[in-house]
């Protein structure tokens, strides 16, 4: 078939540079989408936190009613977890695995598109329940009955289950894309075996979300039904059973949080090596572990669940395996520490963070394995334990883990090098803060303070722990403000940084210039081992050896479609709250993009390689 | 047949296109299981126990064949349908046990 | 890099393999399906948590009629040979019996659908709705959802064979045919496990 490829049509102005974005499918710009929706969330679900915490300041507060305060607890939760921490995880890896096994772009860049407007346009609906008053409320886990419109009435949890479903669509449009990606699109010598650790990470969390998501799809489907329909899933009166949500919800949400640290893993074996100028210890055991963690952690979802009356047996099962993933996390924190000694340590912004995820994640999963204990478990469920626990590894593991991944990625993403001094006050403020929040709340819980409660009385000896662990919140907000100060203080500098700015890049993106160029490589490079940049710097090559010829680049082409289907479903989610035509209305959209999408075949184009800027040869 | 291309996978000079001969059996093995599945029901004396057994069994080895033969799951370069599909299975595996042994009763 | 110049008019041995984007499409959507495998794993486990949680309305053995039941599954079983047919047709490179095993194909589907449609209007008039009870929720997500499944296959393949009358086969819609035979052949699959749990052993 001739490949009659056309030019890109590139609009002036600032329409241009907006419909530039729209309709971008090209990997780096859907990773930065990702980061700037992502970290847009990030400071909704902080400023939630925050009016937590300052309700929290005293015994007896009236910051908030109670009512308000269960709304910010569930949109914290929903918030951070969904669109905050797995969109931004999402951006690292477009802007990341593609450079990293030497491909031009990922398997679907269509889809990558679609699947970023999807998560957009979910995020917007369940946020757009603060507009409307009725905001989602039964915690983030939602648990039925009260989740259902027997004690749920107002529209609030229809917005988190259908705004979770449309950006749980996209998810799993990403999962399926990267795992192909990696399968599929490695350049010539990189055996799976020769992949970088963010990358194998990036592939194993992908296979976890395949295969974890379409249980939550199940599940948001059921209480929809439930509360839409009249169905009786979790209708207790009509045969139903509310403790199947819970194994459904867990059944999907135990992968998820392996979802969200196991990428955190890949940025810390990354950063860790790097700065310590030497070769993680112990790969394969790392790549095995990985894998052995996500196995297991499909075995573990009842630990959720120790006291619904599961009884013994079943308690005690779960407890076991719940134990033995601390096994192979345990392998991964020792290879870490192994890599580091004898290494030529840089103490950069990003590897503080990465150093300083260690101790705190250890931290998070030893009291993992006091939760893990069952009997134990009947006294912490649903204490401030809890709470610590989960912030401790989500916060003190993943957070910190995607700071030190943004400030090391950067240069590769933005052409910049952020500022090291304000990098190390983010660090400072942050990392104090954190542990000033969490640690206390440890010992709340252990006092007997439940969690989700809205106030608590004097004289418990709840009062000075919980003013602490609000002094902390303020304290981590500020180290937060310095890293935006910090982005916007860099955005005003020139685009300055070198292809290898950190000049101990031992990784494929490291090869090529900051921003990486549109086509990626001009030639995709010969991979000769493990750490294959690395390599070639050792043996004094000032460039990575190409596995093809030079010639004309063919890309995919933009195009509008993935923000229409967004829109379409966007629509239909109103649509099933408010008026059923409308619902049919934003899938028919749907549909009819995909339809379009199937009918018009994209030809691409194609840059000459003698054309390093934004490429417009037809062929 | 035609030329043989570079960057399209392995393939032969000679390329033998296969025949229908094994869907057709295989299409005979589901109708026959198929028939065999509905009877046992529909005879309504047999054991109960033996009849869900039975049944289990017969779905199961059709979808085997179905998804080995008609899904070219059997055929080379088709390593990870296969890792996705065992993986799919293990949690499913995992939810029916669940459900099974939470409602037996 | 253009992979398309070869020798005009012939098509290579299997042309949904032939490019990088046709492998990734049969690669993504086998992952789709690990994917789909979960989905209707979770709805099997709901149905089979409240196969006894019928409350008032009519009982499986009741409600369930075997002969149409074994119609609708033959007419899938078919419906998935056919479709092998149609993919062996376009290893030869045989366009137009492709096209037909494919009209065939939805063909019998549309029979499928149409008796299945049928089968949920009964059961409504014997008083087994979506809102009767678990149980009856419960059914009609998994079936129905299966059902939607091959109406949404219907349109897919429909589509396809318009795009071949219009394109002719090709490396770029080759792919097209392979991936959409597969999804069928899931479906045909996914109902094997529907008619033995749901129908049969609800009539056991």
């Amino acid at each position: 078939m001739a490949a009659h490829a056309h030019t890109v049509k590139r609009y002036p102005g600032f329409l241009g540079w907006l419909w530039d974005w729209l309709t971008t499918v090209d990997h780096k710009k859907i990773g930065i989408l990702y980061l700037v929706a992502g970290g847009f969330f990030f400071v909704i679900g902080g400023i939630e936190a925050l009016f937590i915490r300052l309700q929290l300041i005293r015994p007896l507060n009236n910051f908030v009613s109670e009512d308000t305060f269960n709304e910010l607890i569930t949109m914290h939760g929903t918030t951070m977890i969904f669109l905050a921490a797995m969109p931004i995880i999402f951006a690292l890896m477009n802007a990341i695995v593609p450079l990293q096994i030497g491909a031009r772009d990922v398997a679907f860049p269509f889809v990558n598109a679609l699947g970023f407007w999807t998560f957009f346009f979910g995020g917007l609906l369940l946020n757009i329940a603060w507009l409307t008053g009725e905001v989602p409320d039964a915690g983030w886990t939602s648990y039925p009955p009260l989740a259902t419109t027997a004690y749920s009435s107002h529209h609030g949890m229809d917005y988190y289950v259908l705004g979770l479903q449309i950006s749980g669509i996209g998810t799993l449009l990403g999962g399926i894309n990267f795992m192909a990606t990696i399968i599929n699109m490695r350049a010539p010598g990189m055996t799976f075996m020769r992949m970088p650790m963010f990358t194998w990470t990036s592939f194993i969390t992908s296979a976890l979300i395949v295969l974890a998501f379409p249980a939550l799809t199940v599940g948001l489907v059921a209480m929809m039904f439930d509360r839409i329909f009249g169905a009786n899933f979790f209708n207790v009166d009509a045969g139903g059973n509310i403790i199947l949500w819970e194994h459904i919800f867990w059944l999907f949400g135990h992968p998820e949080v392996y979802i969200l640290i196991l990428p955190a893993f890949g940025v810390i074996s990354e950063v860790i090596s790097t700065f310590s100028r030497k070769r993680l210890f112990g790969y394969s055991t790392m790549v095995f572990a990985t894998i052995l963690i996500a196995f297991l952690g499909f075995m573990v979802w009842a630990h959720h669940m120790f006291t619904t009356g599961l009884g013994p047996v079943a308690n005690a099962l779960f407890s076991i395996a719940t134990m033995a993933i601390a096994v192979p996390t345990g392998i991964k924190v020792f290879n870490w520490l192994f890599t580091m000694w004898g290494g030529s340590i840089r103490f950069t912004a990003a590897n503080l963070f990465a150093i300083g995820f260690i101790p705190t994640f250890v931290m998070g999963g030893v009291t993992g394995v006091m939760l893990a204990s069952a009997p134990a478990d009947f006294q912490y469920h649903d204490s401030y334990f809890v709470v610590g626990h989960f912030h401790y590894t989500i916060v003190g593991g993943l957070v910190t883990g995607l700071l030190a991944g943004i400030h090391y990625w950067w240069p590769k993403m933005f052409g910049r090098m952020l500022h090291e001094g304000l990098g190390k006050l983010t660090f400072w403020f942050y990392m104090i803060g954190f542990h000033l929040t969490f640690f206390v709340q440890h010992f709340l819980g252990l006092l007997g303070m439940p969690r989700r409660v809205a106030t608590f009385l004097p004289n418990q000896g709840l009062d000075t722990m919980n003013m602490v662990s609000t002094i902390g919140a303020l304290l981590m907000a500020v180290g937060i403000s310095f890293f935006f100060i910090n982005i916007v203080i860099t955005s005003l500098k020139p685009r300055h940084a070198t292809n290898d700015p950190w000049e101990d890049g031992r990784t494929l993106e490291w090869a090529i210039p900051s921003p990486a160029p549109e086509y990626n490589f001009k030639q995709i490079p010969l991979v000769r081992g493990l750490d294959a940049w690395w390599k070639e710097k050792l043996e004094g090559n000032k460039e990575m050896p190409p596995a093809e010829p030079l010639g004309p680049i063919h890309m995919p082409s933009p195009s509008i479609l993935p923000f229409i289907m967004g829109v379409g479903l966007f629509i239909s989610g109103f649509g099933f709250m408010y008026n059923l035509v409308f619902a049919v209305i934003g899938i028919a959209i749907t549909l009819l993009c995909m339809a379009l999408r199937s009918i018009f075949d994209d030809h691409g184009y194609h840059i000459e390689p003698d054309e390093p800027k934004k490429g417009e040869v037809a062929a | 047949m035609t030329e043989n291309h570079s960057a399209t996978g392995p393939q032969t000079q000679r390329h033998r296109v296969e025949g229908p001969q094994k869907h057709i059996v295989v299409f005979i093995l589901s109708m026959v299981l198929t028939i065999i599945a509905f009877a046992a029901v529909a005879a309504g004396k047999v054991n109960k126990l033996f009849v869900i057994f039975l049944l289990l069994g017969m779905a199961i080895v059709q979808a085997f064949a179905q998804m080995a033969f008609w899904m070219h799951m059997k055929d080379r370069g088709h390593l990870f349908p296969i890792i996705t599909i065992v993986g799919g299975v293990f949690v499913v595996i995992m939810l029916v046990a669940l459900a099974l042994l939470w409602t037996w009763w | 890099m253009s992979a398309h110049d070869h020798h005009a008019g012939a098509l290579p041995p299997e042309p949904e393999k032939a490019t990088l984007e046709g492998r990734n499409k049969i690669l993504g959507f086998w992952l789709f399906l690990g994917a789909e495998t979960v989905l209707f794993g979770t709805l099997f486990s709901a149905y089979l948590a409240f196969r006894n949680s019928v409350l008032d309305g009519p009982r499986p053995e009741e409600l369930f009629q075997l002969p149409m039941t074994f119609i609708m599954t033959v007419a899938l079983l078919v419906s998935s040979l056919t479709s092998v047919f149609a993919v062996q047709a376009m290893h030869r490179h045989k366009t137009g019996p492709m096209l037909g095993w494919l009209a065939v194909t939805i063909a019998l589907g549309a029979l499928f659908l149409g008796m299945e449609i049928y089968e949920f209007n009964e059961y409504v008039h014997e008083g087994h709705r979506f809102t009767t009870s678990a149980f009856s929720s419960a059914f009609y997500s998994l079936v129905g959802f299966h059902g939607a499944h091959v109406a949404f296959g219907i349109l897919w393949i429909g589509l396809v064979i318009l795009q071949i009358l219009k394109k002719g086969l090709t490396v770029v819609t080759a792919p097209k045919v392979y991936v959409s035979a597969i999804y069928w052949h899931f479906i045909d699959v996914v109902w094997v496990f529907i008619f033995t749990v749901v129908y049969l052993m609800g009539k056991v």
